[in-house]
């Protein structure tokens, strides 16, 4: 997998999510009746990551990146698809734990990948400008949602980053031509 | 690499169809403002049209479904919906069909609200005669409670109703008026949405006023005599309301009211007209907050209160002001705990005596009680479930309740015994709230209510319209 594939790919990933995350907060601050299930809800999702933080790693290492990446889309994109379904305290906390193995994937891999290059000397450049892509995107996200939600109902959003999902799988699919 | 992407979009396809099946026909459960009773209903529809209603209730005829009627759900005992039924939310169907300043009446549909009402009105220098203290509720859920407020020249809101034409359990729609139908009207009207959907209300107005506010604090002994001698008597107060303390210092013996009198000079109605907005009223909305907290709080808010509305005393209103209640403060979005309401209805003479024997038992249990409204509702004995036997003082009461079944066992207890005291002096009380009273306490205070669900089952055969008050009592 090359820089630019991996640039285009997290891009669209990180606008994904932040499509998705305010409605996804909302959705399970109500699923809950009090404050301490949605602390337990995130709760679950921290710890999870946690935990599978360093078996992640030696997976990226093994498998590399571009199979993990692959994993996580396919994984978001599944997860999208069951949100719009929830409507029980222990669904949610199901959802948060996938969520919570799906966010180490991806947050490993991204590391992982930007510290497999060996420009020692300009990788802070580098890092700097990947970090620009990808915050302008999920600004945009961010911003789009805004419009977005007047035309759509909540669980057609999360159909719709679903498909979107899938199309960042085929990016990383898709044999490297760019 | 092409046969990965095609393996991906047949799981994905396969995927995305069951999701989509799933999700129509994932339970949907609703709940109304007192959030004790969230209930799993069939399907939720809006409507607004007449015809879209018909279709859905001969569609629900057909399917025997059972539908219950919706305003906007300010009703706190499951009265608008019931497992696995068909809710008809009535909020879009609010057209003011028909106003006719000149006769002071006004035609609308039933999911207009009060406000709705005023801002259509209040130009013209008409208002409302009889509603609740807020602006906020529909007409259909009013009449279908038969509600009551400050106003104490008009009698209940049955009184102000001139006819209706009400969507039957067999699809047809008929007029109900004093005249046609008439067995109907004092049943629909209070009637808990269990005859079929009110279409649209025709009302009698009434000129917008000019009032100055008489506020003054007074001893609860001293309050029958005040309100029959200077109040009743005095033709130009038209409107009324009175306060009692729940603050542990003063509990249920200070009170202040509040008068609404006709000022002599109309014509300054005008400067004062401009309808208010609710305001957001942080400062309430804080020492509501302390005061759920603490007795300490509880003292505070009531001294400041007291400054408060007294210190209103001598100020200019309009009806129609008077009539928009701030209700912004009151909202309350704890996870675990909710705010609900119990209204008992008490003769005048026996007031005092009352509040001794409610204070004795209030002293010995544990209830969260933040606020207490006293109203005063004439006589009225139209409606078959009418709560106001003979004159009576009103009381409403606000109470603060955890949300589990610990703490709702624990609230029904203490309730069910201010019922007993409340029957005990002849009184009664209000139907929309959640279902603390016992049948017998039902039976009591409303001694027609097997009348009234046998006139139901004949009307509608089929229990096509039902609701969770009527399967609690009704059997
Ligand atoms: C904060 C607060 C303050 C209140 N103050 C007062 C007060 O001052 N005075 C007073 O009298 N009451 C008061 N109430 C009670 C209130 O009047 C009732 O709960 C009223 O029913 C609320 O109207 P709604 O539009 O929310 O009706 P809903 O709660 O939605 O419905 C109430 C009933 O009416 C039926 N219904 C609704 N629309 C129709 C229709 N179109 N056709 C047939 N049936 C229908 C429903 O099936 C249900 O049984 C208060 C309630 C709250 C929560």
């Amino acid at each position: 997998m090359n820089f630019r594939k991996f640039l285009i790919a997290q891009s669209i990933l990180i606008a994904a999510s932040s499509v998705v995350f305010p409605f996804y907060l909302l959705l399970i601050k109500n699923v809950g009746d009090s404050y301490s299930q949605f602390g337990w809800a995130y709760g679950l999702f921290t710890l999870t990551a946690a935990l599978t933080y360093p078996i992640i790693g030696r997976l990226g290492d093994r498998y590399g990146d571009k199979k993990m990446l692959l994993i996580y889309t396919l994984g978001m994109a599944a997860v999208m698809l069951l949100i719009p379904l929830l409507y029980e305290v222990w669904q949610v906390y199901m959802i948060q734990i996938m969520m919570g193995i799906l966010g180490a994937i991806q947050k490993n891999t991204e590391k992982a990948f930007l510290a497999r290059n060996n420009d020692n000397e300009t990788a802070g450049e580098r890092i700097g400008k990947y970090h620009l892509q990808i915050s302008l995107w999920s600004g945009l996200g961010i911003i789009l949602t805004g419009y977005l939600i007047d035309f759509l109902t909540i669980a057609s959003l999360f159909y719709l980053i679903s498909f979107v999902y899938i199309i960042a799988s085929f990016v990383i699919i898709k044999r490297e031509r760019i | 690499m092409k046969k990965s992407i095609v393996i991906v979009s047949t799981l994905y396809g396969i995927g995305l169809i069951l999701s989509l099946w799933l999700y129509n026909h994932k339970p949907i459960f609703i709940e109304d403002v007192g959030q004790l009773l969230p209930t799993k209903v069939k399907e939720i529809h809006s409507a607004t049209s007449e015809a879209e209603l018909q279709s859905l209730v001969k569609e629900s005829i057909n399917n025997n479904e059972k539908i219950s009627v919706a305003g906007m759900q300010h009703s706190q005992g499951g009265q608008t919906y019931y497992p696995n039924g068909v809710v008809i939310d009535m909020k879009k169907y609010n057209k003011i069909l028909d106003y006719n300043p000149h006769e002071k009446m006004i035609t609308v549909q039933s999911g207009t609200t009060w406000e709705d009402i005023q801002q259509k009105i209040n130009p013209d220098h008409l208002a409302i005669r009889v509603m609740q203290s807020q602006n906020i509720f529909t007409v259909g859920g009013s009449i279908s409670v038969n509600a009551h407020g400050r106003d104490i020249r008009y009698g209940s809101l049955i009184d102000t109703v001139e006819s209706f034409r009400l969507l039957t359990p067999q699809g047809d729609i008929i007029n109900v008026s004093r005249t046609e139908n008439s067995n109907l009207f004092p049943l629909v009207i209070g009637g808990y949405g269990l005859f079929g959907i009110i279409l649209d209300v025709t009302m009698h107005l009434t000129d917008d006023e000019l009032y100055q506010i008489r506020s003054r604090s007074i001893d609860y002994q001293d309050y029958p005599d005040y309100f029959t001698h200077d109040v009743k008597n005095n033709e130009n107060i038209r409107m009324h309301i009175a306060r009692l303390s729940v603050a542990p210092d003063s509990f249920l013996r200070d009170m202040y009211v509040t008068d609404y009198e006709l000022t002599e000079n109309q014509n300054n109605l005008a400067n004062y007209s401009e309808l208010k907005r609710d305001t957001l009223a942080a400062p309430q909305k804080f020492m509501l907050g302390l005061s759920r907290y603490s007795d300490w709080g509880k003292n505070l808010l009531w001294d400041m209160q007291n400054k408060l509305y007294v210190g209103q005393d001598g100020n200019y209103i309009t009806r129609n002001n008077a009539m928009r209640g701030d209700s912004k403060f009151m909202e309350y979005d704890n996870p675990s705990k909710t705010e609900i309401l119990q209204e008992y209805f008490v003769p005048i003479d026996e007031f005092s005596m009352y509040l001794d024997d409610l204070r004795s038992v209030l002293e010995k249990e544990e209830l969260n009680l933040l606020n207490i409204t006293v109203r005063y509702v004439n006589e009225d004995n139209e409606a078959v479930l009418s709560y106001a036997k003979e004159d009576m003082f009103a009381l409403v009461l606000l109470i603060n309740q955890g949300k589990n079944k610990k703490e709702i066992e624990k609230t029904k207890k203490v309730i069910q015994k201010m019922i007993d005291v409340t029957l005990q002096h002849d009184g009664s009380y209000y139907l929309p709230y959640y279902s603390y009273p016992t049948q017998a306490q039902m039976d009591e205070a409303y001694p027609k209510n097997k009348e009234f669900f046998e006139q139901k089952k004949q009307f509608d055969t089929n229990e096509l319209f039902m609701n969770l008050f009527y399967k609690e009592y009704s059997q």
